[in-house]
């Protein structure tokens, strides 16, 4: 518990928790954005995308690719804060001096950066969605869905999408440290994000399970890779 | 005499270019180690290498008779200032220090050892405002608030003006009085002369040679520092 404290003293967190905010933000303007196109919309395009927006299953995995989209990103982002600047830049020398195992500090500092993504995807999509169908219920702008189901379906695809972005997160950081730079973490985690995002939106109906399958395989993925920048760390020559 | 550090026919290369070839010293209790060379001349690579940061191709590094390793027990003895110190620049030093402590698992008084190198009054600011000085004597007590038995000085007094590298002397012989071995390196030759008890020349990879400063300066008088020059040039003496 000592180590988390000690780790999450190095950076402001506060910048982040902002960040956190202000990705919210973005993705419930969207999100209400997306509510109403089609009803301005509806019908005048006639167009397959027109029907992305026109029920709750294209609504869900629209706003949940976006989220996954941005939170993978920041995880990026604040991965090259907590792990990438420190084993990378000046800092490394007492960090690497320190009479703890090295593995041991990898390990917090990921379990940092993934927590916070999690925590911060999880909570954002579901206010989001909770409150783009409050928005539609005063409206009375989409049908509305058995209730009980759309809990369980945006509880179910937020859980893998908050995984699947710290997922993308681990994984972008060991490219980053491996090239010795924020930069490529951050293209990394874009370049994993334009593929999966894809991915996302193939079965509107069977979110959760395509959710599940994306985000198992990239647990999977990320652990192992974890496991490369573990053994590079722990034997690292400064 | 208890000796704290004892490095045995240490070689390290970069690729091709060996850059420590068969050196060997030894490091005893309460005594500030000097070592010379010139830039490039391996002194870092060395002090590196004696806090596990380097991986030693051959030979071997004890320190109070542990050999060289990431483990917590040995590096909790290490006390190091490698380089140009860096810091959590949004942290104040007493921010610093106590969370320096806690990875340490250590316990001290924070208050004292900034008493000690003269940052008593500056604790509050944050460390972006410290100017190079009040950096380097942070970076010093960062090295000693855990109590180290070996203190690793890659140049200490870098940046330092003379009345704070005369203050940084004081401080270092009066941690040798209570028992801390300091392995001081520098090309400066004034500074290793005014601060060490033994001096070694790093050339070639290896420990040239090695001497008690009061003897060398009783035999050489003033050209005390022309003779360390020529052993650093590499001449026969």
């Amino acid at each position: 518990m000592n180590l988390y404290k000690l780790e999450l003293m190095k950076i402001k967190l506060s910048t982040y928790l902002w960040a956190i905010f202000g990705v919210f933000v973005s993705l419930l303007a969207l999100g209400i954005l997306f509510l109403f196109i089609f009803q301005i919309e509806a019908g005048r395009s006639g167009t397959s995308e027109e029907e992305l927006f026109a029920n709750w299953n294209g609504l869900l995995a629209l706003t949940t690719t976006l989220s996954f989209a941005f939170f993978s990103v920041l995880s990026a982002v604040i991965a090259t804060k907590v792990i990438i600047s420190e084993y990378c830049g000046k800092n490394v020398v007492i960090l690497l001096s320190y009479p703890v195992n090295r593995k041991t500090i990898l390990r917090t500092k990921c379990l940092i950066v993934s927590g916070i993504t999690t925590i911060s995807a999880f909570i954002s999509n579901i206010l989001v969605i909770g409150i783009m169908y409050i928005s539609a219920h005063i409206f009375k702008i989409m049908p509305q869905m058995n209730t009980k189901y759309f809990v369980f379906t945006v509880f179910l695809s937020s859980f893998f999408m908050s995984i699947l972005s710290s997922a993308v997160g681990i994984i972008s950081t060991t490219f980053g440290w491996r090239k010795h730079s924020s930069v490529s973490t951050i293209v990394c985690s874009l370049i994993i994000v334009c593929t999966l995002a894809n991915c996302i939106t193939i079965s509107l109906s069977s979110i959760i399970w395509v959710m599940f399958v994306i985000s198992a395989v990239f647990v999977i993925i990320a652990n192992f890779i974890y496991h490369i920048l573990a053994n590079g760390i722990e034997k690292m020559e400064v | 005499m208890r000796t704290i550090v004892d490095i045995n026919s240490v070689e390290k290369s970069y690729g091709l270019t060996q850059v420590i070839n068969h050196c060997s010293f030894k490091i005893f209790e309460g005594e500030i180690y000097g070592l010379l060379g010139i830039n490039g001349a391996g002194k870092t690579t060395l002090m590196k290498m004696i806090l596990g940061l380097q991986q030693i191709d051959r030979g071997s590094i004890y320190v109070l008779g542990q050999k060289v390793s990431n483990n917590p027990e040995y590096l909790s003895n290490i006390g190091s200032v490698i380089e140009n110190p860096t810091f959590y620049e949004h942290l104040n030093a007493r921010e610093l220090l106590s969370m320096h402590l806690c990875y340490m698992q250590k316990k001290a008084d924070i208050s004292e050892i900034l008493h000690l190198v003269g940052l008593e009054n500056a604790d509050k600011k944050t460390i972006s405002e410290y100017s190079l000085g009040m950096k380097q004597r942070l970076s010093l007590a960062r090295a000693i608030i855990h109590h180290p038995k070996l203190l690793i000085l890659d140049e200490p007094l870098n940046g330092l003006d003379p009345i704070a590298i005369s203050e940084m002397r004081g401080l270092m012989k009066k941690l040798t009085n209570e028992g801390i071995s300091i392995l001081l390196s520098s090309h400066i030759i004034g500074e290793v002369r005014h601060t060490a008890d033994r001096i070694g020349i790093l050339s070639d990879g290896y420990i040239k040679q090695e001497f008690s400063v009061k003897e060398k300066i009783s035999e050489f008088g003033e050209h005390f520092e022309d003779y360390v020059i020529r052993l650093m040039r590499r001449e026969q003496i």
